[in-house]
Parts: C-alpha cells; structure tokens; sequence
C-alpha cells in the first residue's frame, strides 16, 4: 500500500496510452537518427513547379513556397529540435538537481545562499531569460537550448530539493544511520534512489515543455537562421501563407503529438498508473 | 422482530473483479449497539460505508439493508441523501481529519443544524451550543468559533460525536471512533456514546478492531475475516466460549484477555547487572518561542536480560527517552549509560561502535524500510556497513537473522511493498539483530499492526530474549500489552515520572491516581474473569 | 502576539525580496554586460553600425563603460533605483520612456488574458467534479493536459485563421481594437488556464478523497452544496501562488502573442531590443519584469496567511481535556 517501488518495466499491464506513447516517441528518435529511411525528399532544394502544394500522396505533409517537401522539412528538422530539448533538459537537470541536492542535503546557510539563487531565477521570466541569454550570446539554436535549460534550473532545483528534504526525514533514513552507515552512503544508497523517481518524471516533462520553449524561440527567430528545419521555425516561416494552413498546423500536429506523448510518459512515471 | 432498526441480509461488495465482503448478513434492534470486529481487510469499514451509501462508484453491492424496513442498496442518492444525517449519523475515525481544516468548527456545525429543519440561524446556532455542552464541551461559544486544528483530538472527537447526534439520527455508525485517541480520552469517547446511546435511544452501530472494546461496550458481536462472518451473537457469549477458530484466536491473541500469555514463570533476569541507567534525565525543546520539556528529571535502571517498559500517552516523553538512549537527541541534564559506558559525549566513531551493541527497532514498519531495496539488501546493510566478518559470514548471519524472525527465504529478493505488515516489522527485528546487539530499543513496535499479527511478533521477541539474553527498552501505550510482554515500567506523564517498578506491583497496586487512572481505562470486557496476575498461564 | 508574529514574517519576506531583486539585477546586468565581453562597447565600436566617434564619447561616459564593473553596476543600479532606465542605443531616447509607452497595451493584454485563464480555469474545474462521469467529466479532464502540449504560437495562429481570416470577427490590421484584443488575450490566457486547471482539478479530487469529505456526506449534503463549502475553497488557495507566478508566463508569452497579433507592447519592444542588440532596453524590461514577478509574489504570500487559518499562528491549543 504505501510502497513506491518504480514502474516495472516488464509489468504486462501497460495502459495502452503509454505504449502508444512510447511508440510516438520510437518513430520521434528513428527520424531523428535516420532522417533518410522516412522520406526520398531532399530538405533544402526544392521543385519550385511543385510549391505550395495541399498534402496528397506523392506529399504526405504537402509543399512550401520553394517546393520542398514539408514532410522531409520536418522529419530532417527533428534531430534538432529532439537534440536541443535534450540539451536543455541536461543543463536543467545537471545544475538543479545538484542546487537542490546540496541544498537539502546541507541545509543551512547553502540551502539560505541556493534559495536566494532559486529566487533570482524564477524571478525573471523563463522566456525573456531565453532571450536575453541568446541576444547576449548569438542567435543559435544551441544557445535557444542552453538558455531554455538555464531557465528550468530553479523547477529542477526545487523539486530536488524537496525530494531530498521529504527522503532526508524519512525513517529509514534514519535507520540506516543508527545500523552504522555513513552521510555520503545514507545520501547515495537511500536519498538519490528514493528521490529520483520525481525528479525523473520531471526531466521527462521538461522535454516536452523545452520542445515548446524551443520551438517558440525559433518562431520568434532566435534559432538557427532559414534554411534550418527547426520545427518551431517551420511554423513561424509557414504562418506567411495563411492560404496554405498546412504549412503551419502539420509541423504544429507533429509538436503536439510529441509532447502529448512525452507528458503522457511523465504521468506515467509519476504515478504508475 | 418488530423494534428492529437495521437489517443487513446477504449483503456481498464487490470492487471490480475482488469481492471483499461475502454474504454478510446482522441485525440491530433501536437502542442497542452492535460491534463489528475483524483486522484490517476484513470488510469492516466497507461495510459501514454500506449502510452509510457512501461506496465508492466503482463498488458494486448486491443482498439487502433495510433501515426501519426501508430497502437502502436500491435507493436512488437523491433519496438517500435525505436520510444521511437525519436518520444515520456517523462518527468517524480519525477526529484530526474528519472536519474541513479551512473553515470554522461554528460553520461546518450549521450543516449539521440545519437538518433539523427550517430555522433561523440564531436558532441553529443555539442548537450547536446546546449539543456542544450536551457532548462534554467546557467552552461551547469557543469551540464554535474555533478552527479545527486549534482543537485537541479528543475535543475534535467530541465536536464530531456532537454533529453526528444534532439532527436526531435513529442510527449511529462509529467507524473505529477511538482508535486515533489516547487510551484515558478514548474511555471518555466511549462512555459519551453509551450515555448518548441510553438518553437518545440511538442505535449504534460501532466498527472496530479491538475485541476488548467490543466486548466491553456492544451487546452483540459480528466477528469478520476476509469479508465474512465467523461468528455472530451476544459478545458475552463469544468471550466466554468462543467457537469459530478465528474468534479464539482472535480472544488468545488480546493481550488484555490475556495479561500472562508471555510471562515465563522462573525466568531470572542477570540479577545485578545493570545494562541501561539514566540519572535525572531532562530534555526540553524549544518551539514557537515556548519551551516545552519533554523529559523532565527521569530516572531508571534495566537489568541486563530484562524487559523495561515506558508506558504513557501521546505528549509524554517516551519516545524522547528511547531516542536520547540511542544518542540521536541529547540530554540538557543528567547523564545515561549503556553497560557502564556514557552515551553522550562521544565522538561519531564511538556513537557508531556503541549502537553496535544498541539497535532500534521502530513503530511502523511501513516507513522504516527503504521501498527501493530488497529483504535481502535490508538485513545486510548493517553488516556490509560495519564490515563484519566475510561475505559468507554475512550471508550466514542473514540467514540465521531471517530463521529467528521466522521469515521464509523465499522472501529474500522481495522488496518491502510486497510484504504484510508483519513480514515487514519481522524484517526490521532481523535487521536489528544481525548485529548481535546486547541491547534493543522496541519503539512501540506493534502498534501499526493487527491483533494477531502483533501476538506473532511479541513472540519472537519472547522466544529471542530467552535465547539471546537480550535486554529490551519497550515503549508503548498499550498497557495490556506491557502487563503481558514486561518485567518492569516506568509509567510517564508530561515527561515526569509517575511511577514504576515490577510490572506485577504497578499493575496490581497503582500507588498513584495516573497510574489507576490509565488502568481503569484499559477496556475489561467481563470483569468477573479478568484473570488474577498470580494465575499461571494455562488457567487462561 | 499574533500581530508582532505577522510583522516579524512581513518584514523577513520584505528583506528577502529586496535581495532577490538586486541579485536579479545584478544577474542581468552580469549577463549583458560582463560575461560575453561587454557587447555595448562592441556594438558601439562596429564599424557596420555606423556610430561616430563624437556619438560613442557620451555613450560611453554615461553608461561608465571605461570603469571597474562593480562600478558600472552600481551606477546603472542607483540609476535603476531613482527611475532612469539608461538611454536606447537604436533610437536614443530614455528608455524609460519606450517602456511607458508600450506598458498599456502589454498591461490590457496581459489582466484580460489572466481573466480569461481564471474563468476557463475554474469553468473546466467545476465540470470535472459535478458533471456525469461517464461522458463529459473524461473529456474535460483531459483538455488541460492536451492543451499544455499545444505551442502558444499556434493558438495564435489558429485564432487568427479561423476568427480574423475564415469568419471575419476582428481584422488582422487593426490590432487594438477590443476583438482582436479579445482574441490575442485567450492565445496568452489558454495555456494559463490549463495549467491552473491542472492544479484545480487535482486539488478537487485531493479533496474529495478527504476523510473530511466524507464525513460532511455523511450530514447528507448534496453534490453542489459539496462543492462548494468543502472542495472549492482549500482547493482555490494555491491558485493565489499560481496567479503569481503566472505573471512571468504572461510577460514571456507576450512576446510570441504581440507579434502574430501584431501589436505594440513591451512583448514587441524586447522583440526589436533583442533584434537590435539593444542592451539597455533589455536589461530594463527584464530588471523590471523582475521586480513586478517579485513584488506580485510576495504579495500573494503575505495575503496566503490570512486566507489560510492554518498558517495563522496558533492561538495556543488549550487543554487536552476531552
């Protein structure tokens, strides 16, 4: 009843939402590690006979305003997009989860100097943050990421921290104190296994949130400049052809479609159920 | 059977595939009270929620309950919804939770009133006030005004009986109503309900786990196991000549039916040896600006080979006690020593080679096992940390550990989410013991656990001090359970010692109003059998 | 007692905000200005952008660019303080006077879209607790979740091409006017609210497991009567918190909003400050942005007391007599 043993893997019981998930995110990565096995179009060079076509047959996702294929724009802007959102989950995760380990782990005056360097985080929104830090460091796709990452240190930092602090007190803790064992092996043997459940959760989350942080950015043209296939930057440059909505809502279908299975995964994680 | 207010026939619940109450079928005439015992997953509590229509929707009911002949399992809710409060009270388990902590008592109270009828507010809060006296308030008017959490348990309790008899139910279902509550409060709370139950001619219906309280409060018993009747009929009768095979183990395994089960007649502790000493031991603690001392000039000494118990309520310093003896809280006065040797003062290595000999084992197994990790990485983990001995050695000990505490090896790989209670607490006494401690601390260790699972448990403690010479700390508020497992008490209030001395002599002649007080609030079913302490075991 | 308690609580969350809020400032203003190697005197010094050596001299001078750092950052900083906001390095004019012009229209935005995100927050939270659960409930539940994978961009966009393009309720050209506000306010206010949502509804099913929540069934109250008096209002209280925080979301999501819809605000000003490599603006707004995310926060936590009995101090639990 009150165990929180992690998800058995080979649990035969999967819900079907979460093994739809994990089968969206197992073409998500095939297209970003094999872009050529899903599409004969080249990305970059175009029929321009063939422009603004509607999505048929020949184009599952139809054409752009040079005749490239949508379809072949977005399975070879994957490795980007999946790319920099792993990047920035990595930054977030790294840094916070160490802010908030040390944190709740020391207490004391580092837990009071790291809580103040939370604050000062959440204190100035994640999206200006993002743009300040790409303005200050150049307009790149890397740079989207590491500043998306940076702006959901203070998130990782918090739940670890509690995590840490919730574990810290439990009693088995304790216990493990009292039968002969050592700060570092109660920190590495009990708190970190008991605590990264939730923080695991919320990596996963934040993959799905950093590909939308990631893609607004590029909208907004802090990514990569065009030609790149950023998915984000798909939408931003078909949004000029309100006659073409494809162009804007397939490559948008596709984010969604990600993120809802990545958000579906994290539920999962969570609660096991 | 014309006066009879509640009949339950065939009643079966079943959540989805799992059928957790079989064909349970009781009656209840009006002014009588009928106790329903069984341990945890016996159907009890689902059950109760039966009768008060508040299944859970995925719960589906089959067989009848008739309330004053009206058939309630078929009745729409929004006809149900009518009778709940006005004709079925209901009086829950754990005051602390049963009322809405954002909103005052005076308010939550008024939903209660209102049933009464259409009446000005004036009118219903003069009701609250009238009832609130009626239930043993001191201060009705600010009780009304108060928030839950600035209220004691026992008050709360009051609050909820109160709220429960307001609008005149015929019926009252008390779901286990003193379970959460100190052991002199909970024989207050009992006593409010069979005075209510007289003046008010209610029926109660009352769910518990204790077979004590049943016996000495309800006329008729329904025994449940598994969701199914063992046995049903007067509770004078099942106590004297119990039938089924669960209810005499269920009446064997009370400890206060039973205050010499576990006594072994002859068994001389190490006369001489003292193991444990604390001299004029005071802790306070500091909080909200207010100093609150939790252990105030206590002092005893425990043979080595004994049981010493500290028996008191909640608030009164036992487990700061057993904490200070293991050196995770440390003494602003006095001194404790363990064999001769004082446990403050020393360095983390001297801490660590002192509690080699010194473990603990803690009250709810449920939060002292790490979930992550398997039986067999729990019992070894103080081996591996003191490094003792080689990995065959250690593969021994655990063994012999898990023999002792009469787990199977099969058990070993299992992590502690699949194991009872039970299992649980016998894997956290083998994990104490691995270490060969001279010395254990038992911090109320059965109870999170049922009747008999707890009987199984102070067993093996019996059965390992014998073999092991082991000298045990036992804290506890059960006083049934001390009488039976103890040689000697140090009773506590407040942090102040009350009194102690050989269990036989505290027990018997309690020299101090506390202590009779705390004893005749022990539940004695039929008090003309209650055994005499000089009885031997085999007269029970 | 009680007040002298309350004061003590105000005055260390008073402290504790200051601090956040010159360390914010001064994070910043590290960011810009120390780490990447001071790119104002690099923009000024690019011979692309044009600027004369007797239009650099002043520039240089005023923002103390040949100082120690800690004393550019004290300049700028007491600067801050008294309301001087520094001068554009694109159009050089005061900034603060670029963000008192675009404030309004940023401001109408961002309360109208909050409003929205409260209504569409609390409309899909009462729906998931009092409507049937086999059909409805299951729907409902589930549009926060879906909602919170969808970018805000193609909200935006989906709004203008059904709305402005298929069904002609506001034009695209006048972006002022109160449908098109309304609209660009439910692009930002929507991912808001799911996430508001999202806090609501687990909280009102966190209620309703309550032992409290049964036990006030028991006095035979109906579902809305429920609803009300025992889910609503301790369900309600985090949402104060996430008010709060919302507004750095609104802020940051302006950005993307102002420009699909087109509009001029303090979204669109950093747009072109950061396209401009315009320095001062953007240490301004988000050094603002800081400041009100502060202010709002702690707000919201010295109101939380009150409207939680619980975290009132203790008026002393008297006596464990039962």
């Amino acid at each position: 009843m009150a165990g929180i043993a992690l998800p058995r893997l080979s649990a035969p019981s999967l819900p079907g939402s979460v093994v739809l998930s994990f089968l969206v995110l197992a073409v998500v990565l095939a297209w970003s590690l094999f872009p050529g096995l899903f599409t004969q179009f080249d990305p970059y060079v175009g029929d321009t006979s063939q422009k603004l076509l509607p999505p048929s047959l020949r184009y599952w996702f139809g054409t752009d305003h040079l005749g490239r294929d949508l379809l072949a724009r977005v399975v070879h802007g994957t490795w980007a997009s999946v790319t920099s959102a792993a990047l920035a989950v990595a930054v977030g995760l790294l840094a916070g989860g160490l802010i908030g380990l040390l944190a709740g782990f020391l207490g004391g005056w580092v837990d009071t100097v790291m809580a103040r360097l939370v604050d000062v985080l959440l204190a100035i929104p994640n999206f200006l943050l993002a743009v300040l830090i790409v303005s200050a460091f150049g307009f790149e796709t890397t740079n989207i990421a590491i500043a998306t990452g940076v702006s959901s240190v203070a998130v990782f930092a918090r739940v670890m921290r509690s995590e840490v602090l919730k574990t810290g007190s439990a009693v088995f803790v304790e216990a493990s104190g009292l039968l002969g064992g050592s700060r570092w092996h109660v920190l590495l043997r009990h708190v970190l296994p008991n605590s990264s459940r939730s923080v695991l959760a919320l990596a996963v989350l934040h993959f799905g949130t950093s590909i939308l942080t990631i893609a607004g950015l590029a909208f907004l043209g802090y990514g990569d400049p065009p030609p790149a296939a950023d998915w984000g930057l798909l939408v931003a440059s078909g949004k000029d052809y309100p006659s073409s909505p494809w162009l804007v809502f397939l490559p948008a279908g596709v984010i969604v479609v990600t993120v809802l299975a990545v958000n579906r995964i994290s539920r999962w994680i969570r609660h096991d159920d | 059977m014309t006066t009879e207010l509640l009949r339950v026939a065939d009643l079966s619940v079943r959540y989805g595939r799992q059928q957790v109450v079989h064909q349970v079928g009781f009656g209840l005439a009006a002014g009588k009270a009928l106790a329903l015992i069984g341990e945890s997953g016996s159907g009890k509590s689902t059950i109760a929620k039966a009768v008060l229509g508040l299944l859970p929707g995925h719960a589906r009911a089959t067989g009848r309950i008739e309330l004053n002949g009206t058939e309630l399992l078929a009745l729409p809710e929004r006809h149900f919804r009518q009778l709940r409060g006005r004709t079925i009270g209901f009086v829950p388990q754990d005051p602390q939770n049963a009322l809405n902590p954002v909103r005052s008592i005076g308010s939550q109270a008024h939903e209660a009133a209102r049933l009464l009828g259409p009446g000005d507010s004036a009118a219903e809060r003069q009701a609250i006030l009238d009832i609130f006296a009626r239930v043993g308030l001191a201060e009705p008017e600010r009780i009304y005004r108060a928030y839950p959490h600035e209220l004691s348990g026992g008050m709360l309790q009051r609050v909820l009986i109160g709220l429960a008899v307001l609008p005149r139910p015929a019926l009252i279902v008390a779901d286990e109503p003193t379970s959460a509550l100190d052991v002199t409060i909970q024989k207050h709370i009992l006593d409010l309900l069979d005075d209510l139950r007289g003046s008010l001619g209610l029926g109660l219906l009352l769910i518990t786990h204790d077979l004590a309280i049943a016996a000495e409060r309800a006329e008729d018993v329904v025994v449940l196991k598994d969701g199914a009747v063992q046995e049903a009929g007067t509770s004078s009768a099942i106590f004297r000549a119990p039938r089924s095979a669960y209810a005499r183990q269920l009446q064997a395994d009370v400890p206060a039916l039973n205050p010499d089960r576990f006594r072994i007649t002859g068994q001389t502790a190490d006369a001489g040896v003292t193991a444990i000493r604390f001299r004029s031991v005071s802790r306070t603690f500091h909080a909200d600006g207010r100093a609150i001392r939790a252990v105030d000039d206590v002092s005893f000494e425990v043979a080595a080979g004994s049981t010493h118990a500290l028996v008191g309520e909640s608030g009164s310093g036992k487990t700061t006690l057993a904490r200070l003896l293991l050196g995770l809280d440390s003494p602003d006065a006095g001194a404790i020593e363990v064999d001769g040797q004082p446990v403050q003062g020393r360095s983390r290595e001297a801490l660590r080679a002192l509690r080699r000999d010194l473990q603990l084992v803690y009250q709810n197994p449920f939060t002292s096992l790490d979930p992550t990790w398997t039986v067999r990485g729990i019992i070894r983990e103080p081996l591996d940390r003191y490094g003792i001995g080689t990995r065959r050695e250690r593969e021994e000990r655990l063994h012999e550990a898990l023999t002792a505490v009469g787990l199977a090896e099969s058990l070993l790989d299992r992590r502690p989410g699949k194991l009872s209670g039970g299992q649980r607490q016998r894997v956290a006494i083998a994990r104490a013991l691995v270490l060969q401690p001279k010395i254990l601390v038992l911090d109320e260790p059965t109870s999170a656990l049922d009747v008999t699972v707890q009987a199984g448990i102070v067993e093996v403690l019996c059965d390992l001090q014998r073999r092991l010479g082991l000298t045990y700390l036992f804290v506890s508020h059960d006083l049934a359970l001390v009488r039976q497992f103890a040689d000697t008490v140090t009773v506590l209030r407040h942090g102040r010692v009350v009194e102690q001395g050989p269990v036989e002599g505290v027990f018997l002649r309690p020299a101090e109003a506390y202590s009779r007080a705390l004893l005749s609030a022990v539940p004695r079913p039929i008090p003309d059998t209650v055994p005499a302490a000089e009885c031997s075991p085999a007269s029970v | 007692m009680k007040a002298r308690s309350y004061l003590g609580f105000l005055l260390r969350r008073l402290v504790q905000a200051l601090v956040v809020v010159v360390l914010s400032y001064t994070a910043t203003f590290l960011i810009i200005n120390v780490l990447p190697g001071d790119p104002i005197t690099n923009m000024l010094l690019d011979p692309d952008n044009g600027f004369s050596q007797a239009e650099i001299a002043p520039i240089i001078a005023y923002y103390g660019l040949d100082r120690p750092v800690p004393e550019q950052l004290w300049n700028s900083f007491s600067r801050f303080v008294t309301g001087d906001l520094g001068i554009s390095l694109r159009s050089n004019l005061p900034v603060a006077g670029l963000v008192l012009e675009a404030l309004p229209s940023t401001l109408v935005l961002a309360s109208s879209a909050l409003t929205v995100a409260l209504l569409v927050a609390f409309a899909l939270a009462y729906g998931s607790q009092n409507l049937p659960p086999r059909w409805g409930q299951g729907i409902l539940r589930s549009i926060p979740a879906v909602s919170l994978a969808v970018p805000t961009f193609i909200i935006g966009i989906f709004l203008i091409q059904l709305f402005a393009f298929q069904l002609g309720l506001f034009r695209i050209t006048s972006p002022d006017s109160a449908a098109a506000t309304f609209f660009a306010a439910l692009a930002l206010g929507l991912p808001v609210s799911a996430q508001i949502a999202e806090v609501l509804i687990t909280n009102l099913d966190h209620e309703a497991r309550q032992d409290y929540f049964a036990v006030a069934r028991s006095r035979g109250l109906s579902r809305g009567a429920l609803f009300r008096r025992h889910q609503l209002k301790s369900s309600s209280l985090p949402v104060v918190t996430m008010i709060a925080l919302a507004v750095g979301e609104l802020l940051g999501g302006s950005l993307i909003t102002e420009a699909i819809f087109g509009r001029k605000g303090i979204g669109s000003l950093v747009q072109s400050a950061a396209a401009a490599q315009d320095f001062p603006v953007l240490l301004a707004v988000v050094a603002l942005a800081a400041v009100v995310f502060v202010a709002v926060n702690l707000l919201a936590d010295l109101v939380y007391p009150l409207l939680d009995p619980r975290l009132r101090r203790r008026r002393g639990t008297a006596g464990d007599a039962a």
